[in-house]
């Protein structure tokens, strides 16, 4: 039983986690907070707010290159809250919070590919992600992948521990 | 005189709210273009409201499918799930108090349901519909 243990233990050290992972160790868990009002209030009307450590600076530039379009819905800004918030994204981009374990292991998982178009579509969230039923994701209460704070209890504060998951209809999630 | 024009016009920008404001200056759009223009109107705007069609994403949606029937009571946005407070002020008086916000939502929603913006006349309609309802 305990060996089955360990060797669980370390498969999950082989996983997503560790093939992301550089020389240098963040000493940080999570992502930074997100710590601008205009922020919450633009972005966070329609959706969560996502922590900028979440994306690079070159996929936020990209996404609010294009917000009459934005996954569809019109989300343009006037034009000084656009300079505001794209300049809060640039200048808290993941790449920038690399001592961040989160920021740094969807900064390493993106190496060598194109700008993604969403943080669901980093190679690190696709593999978080990918064990999960997709019918848990797209249950009402959920309604998609980009709904973090649906299951990550604490996301609103930059934490997405596996002890602080809780999907809906399914309970506690253990990998 | 002109002391007094503005003296009244000072105590009248004064009594107006942003609200009062913003239909007034739709209204005058409307006029420029429509001498015949009688003023806005609760019952078209919630046609405008209610009414269904082919949104930016290619659903067919309306105001009311995030918004709710009830303006009085918060609604959810249909496709983040993301709570929205009501739009009645009556109910969120924080509601249509700030006319760059009015812009914006305006802007956004009409695209978003219509795919188009709206026009002078119906965002004085709709938002004279929400403010009908308590």
């Amino acid at each position: 039983m305990k060996l089955l243990m360990f060797l669980t233990l370390f498969l999950t050290l082989l996983s997503s986690e560790d093939k992301y992972s550089s020389g240098l160790k963040p000493t940080k868990k999570g992502v930074a907070p997100v710590n601008n009002a205009l922020y919450i209030n633009e972005c966070g009307s329609c959706h969560f707010a996502y922590q900028p450590g979440l994306l690079p600076a070159n996929a936020w530039e990209k996404m609010m290159g294009n917000l009459e379009n934005h996954f569809d819905t019109d989300a343009s800004l006037s034009q000084e809250d656009f300079i505001t918030i794209s300049n809060y994204l640039k200048q808290n981009s993941a790449e920038k919070n690399m001592d961040y374990k989160r920021s740094s292991r969807i900064v390493n998982s993106l190496k060598g590919r194109q700008i993604p178009d969403s943080i669901s579509q980093t190679p690190y969230m696709i593999e978080k992600h990918n064990e999960i039923r997709p019918s848990l994701i797209t249950q009402k209460e959920v309604k998609g992948i980009f709904n973090c704070i649906a299951c990550h209890t604490t996301a609103d504060k930059g934490i997405y521990s596996e002890r602080d998951i809780h999907i809906p209809n399914f309970g506690r999630w253990k990998d | 005189m002109k002391i007094v024009f503005y003296l009244l016009l000072t105590v009248s920008l004064s009594f107006g709210t942003v609200l009062d404001d913003y239909l007034a200056n739709l209204s005058k759009e409307v006029k420029s273009k429509n001498s015949n223009f009688e003023g806005f109107d609760a019952k078209r705007g919630e046609v405008i409201f209610t009414s269904t069609h082919k949104g930016k994403k290619g659903e067919m949606i309306s105001c009311v499918s995030c918004h709710n029937n009830d303006l009085t009571q918060s609604g959810k946005n249909s496709f983040t799930g993301k709570v929205i407070e009501p739009l009645s002020p009556k109910a969120n008086p924080a509601r249509l108090t700030e006319a760059k916000t009015i812009d914006k939502w305006l802007r956004r929603n009409f695209n978003d349901v219509y795919n188009r913006e709206g026009t002078a006349q119906e965002q004085g309609d709709v938002l004279t519909y929400i403010l009908s309802k308590d």
